[in-house]
């Protein structure tokens, strides 16, 4: 053999073994994603337990169950209110939110957002994991125009962007969920598996709603949700001096006595006004209100009126 | 043919392999979507592809993915659609996130699935998904939504900012 061949042989087989191990361990992978079925049940079932081992806080929850979940707190909440049947501003609260949404980080959700208008004199607004975002008509005709309703969505589409409903979820049951679905790997789950697996499905929903309705958001979700949503509805083209002026209202009409819906599950309006102020100063451009916006608004809730 | 060439042919196999690994996948994680003509949503759409189609990714562009699907249309796909870099497991330990995007896909239809929902509805008859269903299925149109924008003054047909 001469050098020259030699040299390239070992070139070879150096490249060789630099990827081949890679190689391996990729093709599995990547034949298991692409789900072409080349490789064997048995290396498909180390990979998904593999994959299963590895979830453990609520980041690890797939889109695709973000959405089961979602939508189930979004049942839950629709067996409690009635849904608007005024179709005009369904359609404008759609079209309001998805121009939001399309501006957010996180454009897209595994079943897409979706908005509805409740039938509730109760001033309140909610999502539900994944993009189901409700407000109620008594939220809408606080609202003075357009640029208001789209820092109320906009501050709902940022809970949604962040996940806080999914991170209302107790740690341990979701650890205990990962726990048998990791089983469902080897094979088949079982009639008790699922019934388990159900068992902690209704728990997460008690955690989301408890915090949806019931208790609130920590404070520093409400703050984040307000900072996206100032950057949504401005990335969108709004100006978002609409989420202050409606914290202006609603400090405004603070109840003196118990507290019901939004003020309930809400941090005071002063810190938060003071802290969205001063996010807006530091913009470097801020929209302007516009009277074609105004117009189209007072059309769309002229229903409610 | 003599042994040199037989091995710089190995030596571009190889190199292929190499090119092959470099090339990035998406997967698509979200129901269904579109690859759309131009990178925004209310563009035409080329192709819908549902959850677990894979798109050879050739650019991308503010938060867009430009993809080629396996029938040769080159369009854009959002980023918060997919799960990426399938074939980049060789980043795995050194990014959890790589690995998380990956078991994505890995993932689908396990754990919180219809079977749970099936499940958890025989339990719950009192739980309105009638109206979820209702809520669903109304559905905005690409144009719609570019009118109402342009009306608007919204997004790139926003004037003074």
């Amino acid at each position: 053999m001469n050098a020259r061949r030699r040299a390239i042989t070992g070139l070879v087989i150096f490249a060789a073994s630099a990827f081949l191990p890679s190689c391996s361990v990729v093709q599995k992978g990547a034949d298991v994603l692409a789900g072409q079925g080349k490789i064997s049940e048995k290396d498909r079932t180390a990979i998904v337990a593999t994959s299963q081992a590895l979830r453990s806080t609520f980041a690890d929850i797939t889109d695709e169950e973000e959405y089961y979940i979602g939508r189930a707190v979004a049942a839950i909440i629709l067996s409690r209110y009635k849904a608007s049947n005024d179709e005009g501003l369904g359609r404008y609260v759609n079209l309001l939110g998805t121009a939001v949404a399309y501006n957010s980080d996180r454009p897209e959700t595994y079943g897409g957002y979706h908005f509805l208008v409740l039938d509730s004199e109760e001033v309140n607004a909610m999502a539900a994991p994944g993009g189901y975002v409700f407000v109620t008509a008594g939220l809408v005709r606080r609202c003075r125009d357009e640029e208001m309703l789209a820092s109320v969505l906009a501050h709902e589409i940022g809970h949604v962007v962040a996940k806080h409903g999914l991170q209302s979820i107790k740690k341990s049951r979701l650890v205990d969920a990962f726990k048998v679905m990791g089983s469902e790997a080897a094979r088949r789950l079982s009639s008790d598996d699922v019934s388990k697996l159900t068992g902690l499905f209704e728990g997460a929903l008690g955690d989301i709603l408890g915090t949806l309705v019931e208790r609130g958001y920590d404070r520093k979700y409400e703050f984040e949700a307000d900072g996206l949503a100032v950057k949504f509805a401005a990335r969108t083209g709004y100006n978002p001096n609409g989420l202050p002026d409606f914290l202006k209202t609603m400090e405004k009409d603070k109840p003196a006595g118990p507290a019901a819906g939004w003020f309930k599950t809400h941090p005071g309006p002063e810190d938060r006004l003071r802290l969205v102020q001063a996010q807006i100063a530091g913009l470097k451009q801020v929209p302007a209100t516009l009277e074609i916006r105004s117009v189209r608004f007072d059309q769309a809730v002229k229903g409610l009126r | 043919m003599n042994k040199p060439f037989r091995l710089s042919l190995l030596l571009a196999a190889v190199l292929a392999v190499f090119v092959y690994l470099l090339a990035e996948t998406v997967i698509v994680k979200i129901k269904t979507t579109d690859v759309r003509r131009e990178p925004k949503f209310y563009a035409s759409s080329l192709a819908t592809v549902p959850a677990g189609a894979s798109l050879e990714k050739i650019g991308d562009k503010d938060g867009w993915i430009q993809v080629k699907t396996a029938d040769g249309k080159t369009g854009w796909i959002h980023s918060s659609a997919i799960a990426t870099k399938k074939f980049d497991l060789m980043a795995m330990d050194k990014n959890m996130k790589t690995q998380a995007s990956a078991n994505e896909v890995a993932l689908a239809g396990k754990g919180f699935n219809r079977q749970v929902e099936t499940d958890y509805r025989a339990r719950h008859g009192e739980v309105n998904y009638a109206a979820v269903d209702l809520m669903e299925r109304f559905k905005i149109t690409p144009a719609a939504i570019e009118d109402f924008l342009r009306k608007g003054r919204l997004g790139e047909f926003g004037g003074a900012r």
